[in-house]
């Protein structure tokens, strides 16, 4: 691979390469920073620094950590695996416009290392041996296992149209295949939108702002860790929560004709901007909602489920017209 | 028999005791206040007539510790005769879940603080605690606290749930027990106010205002009527502020940021009306047996009258938000069920007891401040869920407010120290022998209790304090079994229990 690059293509890689990531680490806190800055100004508070979440992570960087006496190496190394996880998938997935091609991005392996991820998380909650990671689990597996066919069915409705599973072609800029389809983008977009809020526990079906253990689904699985554990695992979550939010940015601004044409770098600035806006939208829908009570959440991920249908059904529907 | 204005005191044996409580708690209009002893050697049994606002103390001598448990019959007895057991080392023989209330493992096994008439002798080796044990197939136990993470107070929850269903809730206090009753009466008289008024941080204009009226009613004295003007505003603006801040929090447990910080502002200005009268936030200091100590200037009152409007104004809005959200309504309803029977049952008071249709506000039968007030209508619910609990306490806001307003107008001029105007002398005043003083206040959790005696040299020997929450702990347990554990803090919150005002 290497031999057949000459040097110019080389740099040019390299340079892609290293911008990406840059922009995979300063976004997660650019994204964490714009919501929590949303809810404190709805509020009517002026809220922590937009970097607030980078101090956090230096902070907690230096801290000691308090681990559990039942904890085995499962608690130790999970941050670390779902850290590397996240990082592998933030390459795979096409949350930004022009991302360097990752190995491969088959949208089955995208949802199923999603689930590895936590799979990994569930297991370090119950080696903690704390009851909170215990139910906090049983909840987090329960909303993953409703979630799971809506957030797949909108991304196969992609795949049917474009005719492959790999996420680099459905989402290429240069694929006519799905052109103009606005239709099927903002339905796609919309409920991996509904599904992120479900897969990364704010509201309506979790607060992430409450202290109340017993409420609580991802943050019961955190209260066990501390420190550095803790710093790689909020930094997790908020890679998560770019790439999420990423990824329905690009297929709204897809259903957008003219962003086909943009230039790259104009490209590259409205994905930015389309992540932040949904961080915004995000945080002023969270200062108003109402958390749902957690027989009610089914109900929730069932419109969430409804609109990957109505997806499927116009990819299907485009299918017979071809 | 002893008697005064509001208090009679007469002696009942204990055969008779059995039989008539419970006859007497049949009787619509009758509360047990509450029960305990005085040095160890006796039972006092307090006995409520809410129609005419008078109290009956029940004094039980007793010849051994032991002594027939009533709980059975009668179960709201069941945590008075806990409490009396650790403080006074009376053991009520026959009671179902006799376990240590205030006083933990750490203490010595026969320490019974309160109790001074004989040399004592322990029941037991040591102070061993188990909760509840629940069995079968998929229930598991999840202990909560005593530390919590909220800045809250420490109480531990125990939970035996099936999947996210809670079968059982045991609740143990206790770790914030001081000696609060054993304090009390170790100070001269004229700092007395200062350790009753810190028995819970958030009631404090109702503990200061029981402790005067108990004073007072034992020395037959009165306040001026400009004085009780101010009391009574006092004892309404702690309601409001706790009452905003109590809305709040049910709307910060069901994740609504924008009243639940809305909530927290009012709170706030709330406050400040209350420094304007007392001169401090949290009203510390202010109201003092015999009148209150401190003179709010004319322009304070204005501002304060001003400020209220304006409160009122901001807060209708909040709370229409509040109560108009369909998935608010649909959080709070039919969540944390406490029914009228189990209500009666146990005695619950204030808003709880209300939202569960018991018709009882110490502001209609007892007098202290601006009250009894015979034609005050009380929003009372039947449903007894979150959501009654939380309509009460708008409309008792409401209320309140017009209650400030109408005093407000209605000043009445003088001297506010009373007859006796200069506080400090108050270690001059003596009380009769083997008397004692009640005082019974609403306060914004309900009915508190001072009741006080004194001995033969007219020293008070006993002061006890009943904050609301003694009542309706057990009832928070009760309401929350078969409920989602998740919205345990819901309902919790929809109670609003003190842990500092039930471990003194």
């Amino acid at each position: 691979m290497w031999q057949s690059m000459s040097t110019e293509t080389f740099l040019f890689e390299t340079a892609r390469w290293i911008l990406f990531a840059v922009i995979t680490f300063v976004m997660p806190i650019l994204t964490i920073g714009v919501v929590r800055k949303t809810r404190a100004r709805m509020q009517g508070r002026m809220g922590a620094p937009l970097l607030q979440a980078l101090f956090d992570l230096r902070k907690l960087m230096q801290k000691s950590e308090a681990v559990s006496s039942t904890a085995t190496w499962i608690f130790r190394s999970g941050a670390g695996i779902e850290l590397a996880n996240m990082l592998l998938l933030s390459t795979l997935v096409p949350w930004i416009a022009n991302k360097p091609d990752g190995v491969s991005s088959d949208l089955f392996l995208i949802v199923y290392l999603f689930a590895l991820s936590r799979l990994f998380a569930i297991l370090a909650a119950l080696d903690s041996g704390s009851p909170f990671g215990a139910f906090g689990s049983s909840r987090d597996a329960t909303l993953a296992m409703l979630v799971e066919p809506a957030s797949l069915l909108a991304l196969v409705s992609l795949a049917v149209v474009a005719k492959s599973t790999e996420m680099n072609v459905i989402f290429s800029l240069t694929n006519v295949l799905l052109a103009h389809d606005p239709g099927l983008w903002f339905l796609a977009g919309t409920a991996i939108v509904m599904a992120s809020l479900v897969e990364l526990s704010r509201m309506p079906v979790d607060d992430p702002a409450t202290h109340l253990e017993l409420t609580m689904i991802h943050e019961a699985m955190l209260l066990e860790s501390s420190g550095r554990n803790l710093a790689l695992r909020e930094f997790t979550r908020a890679l998560k929560m770019t790439v999420l939010f990423g990824l329905s940015a690009q297929c709204y601004l897809r259903a957008w004709d003219d962003f086909w044409h943009f230039p790259v770098v104009a490209q590259v600035w409205l994905s930015i901007g389309g992540i932040l806006g949904l961080a915004l939208l995000v945080g002023l829908f969270e200062s108003v909602s109402v958390k749902l009570q957690w027989r009610k959440v089914p109900e929730f991920i069932s419109y969430c489920m409804t609109l990957s249908l109505l997806a499927a059904m116009v990819a299907v529907a485009r299918g017979v017209v071809h | 028999m002893i008697e005064n204005a509001h208090i009679v005191r007469i002696n009942v044996d204990g055969q008779e005791r059995m039989t008539r409580l419970k006859t007497m708690l049949h009787v619509p209009g009758n509360r047990l206040g509450l029960i305990t002893s005085i040095d160890g050697s006796q039972l006092v049994t307090l006995l409520l007539d809410t129609n005419t606002g008078r109290s009956t103390v029940w004094e039980t001598p007793l010849s051994s510790d032991v002594y027939p448990s009533l709980t059975m019959m009668i179960p709201q007895c069941h945590w008075f005769e806990r409490s009396t057991w650790d403080m006074f080392g009376l053991k009520p023989n026959g009671h179902p879940r006799l376990k240590h209330n205030l006083l933990h493992e750490p203490y010595d096994a026969s320490l019974f603080p309160l109790k001074t008439d004989h040399e004592v002798e322990s029941h037991d080796t040591d102070r061993f605690y188990k909760c509840l044990e629940v069995r079968g197939q998929g229930v598991y136990e999840i202990p909560v606290g005593p530390i919590h993470a909220g800045i809250i107070e420490p109480g531990h929850f125990r939970f035996s749930c099936l999947g996210e269903v809670i079968l059982n809730l045991e609740i143990r206090l206790g770790y914030v027990h001081r000696g609060v009753e054993k304090r009390i009466v170790e100070v001269p008289l004229s700092r007395m106010r200062f350790v009753a008024e810190s028995a819970a941080g958030d009631m404090i204009a109702a503990n200061a205002l029981a402790h005067a009226v108990a004073v007072e009613s034992c020395l037959q004295i009165e306040e001026s009527p400009r004085a009780r003007a101010f009391r009574t505003i006092s004892l309404e603006l702690e309601r409001i502020a706790m009452h905003v801040s109590d809305l709040g929090g049910l709307a910060g447990d069901i994740g609504f940021a924008a009243v639940s910080t809305s909530m927290a502002i009012l709170r706030g200005d709330v406050l400040g009306c209350a420094e304007l009268l007392t001169g401090t936030r949290f009203q510390k200091g202010f109201i003092a047996p015999g009148g209150i100590s401190r003179e709010p200037s004319d322009k304070n009152l204005s501002q304060l009258r001003t400020n209220l409007k304006k409160i009122q104004l901001k807060l209708k809005p909040i709370v229409d938000f509040l109560f108009s959200n369909q998935v608010a309504r649909d959080r709070m309803t039919n969540v944390g069920i406490l029914t009228p029977k189990l209500a009666a049952d146990f005695g619950v008071v204030g808003v709880a007891g209300r939202a569960s249709g018991i018709a009882y506000d110490a502001r209609k039968s007892f007098v202290h401040g601006c009250f009894p007030r015979q034609n005050m209508v009380l929003p009372v619910q039947q449903a007894g869920d979150v959501l009654s609990r939380a309509k009460v306490r708008a409309e008792e806001l409401r209320s309140s407010l017009e209650i400030i307003y109408e005093i407000l107008e209605t000043l009445p001029g003088g001297d506010t120290a009373g007859a006796h105007h200069d506080l400090r002398s108050l270690n001059r005043f003596k009380f009769k022998t083997n008397d004692c003083g009640i005082g019974i206040v609403e306060s914004f959790r309900g009915e508190l209790i001072h009741l006080f005696f004194t001995d033969g040299d007219g020293k008070i020997i006993r002061y006890a304090i009943k904050d609301p929450s003694v009542n309706n702990w057990t009832a928070l347990a009760i309401a929350v079994r078969n409920n989602l554990l998740s919205d345990f803090p819901l309902c919790n919150k929809s109670f609003g229990l003190s842990y500092s005002g039930h471990d003194l």
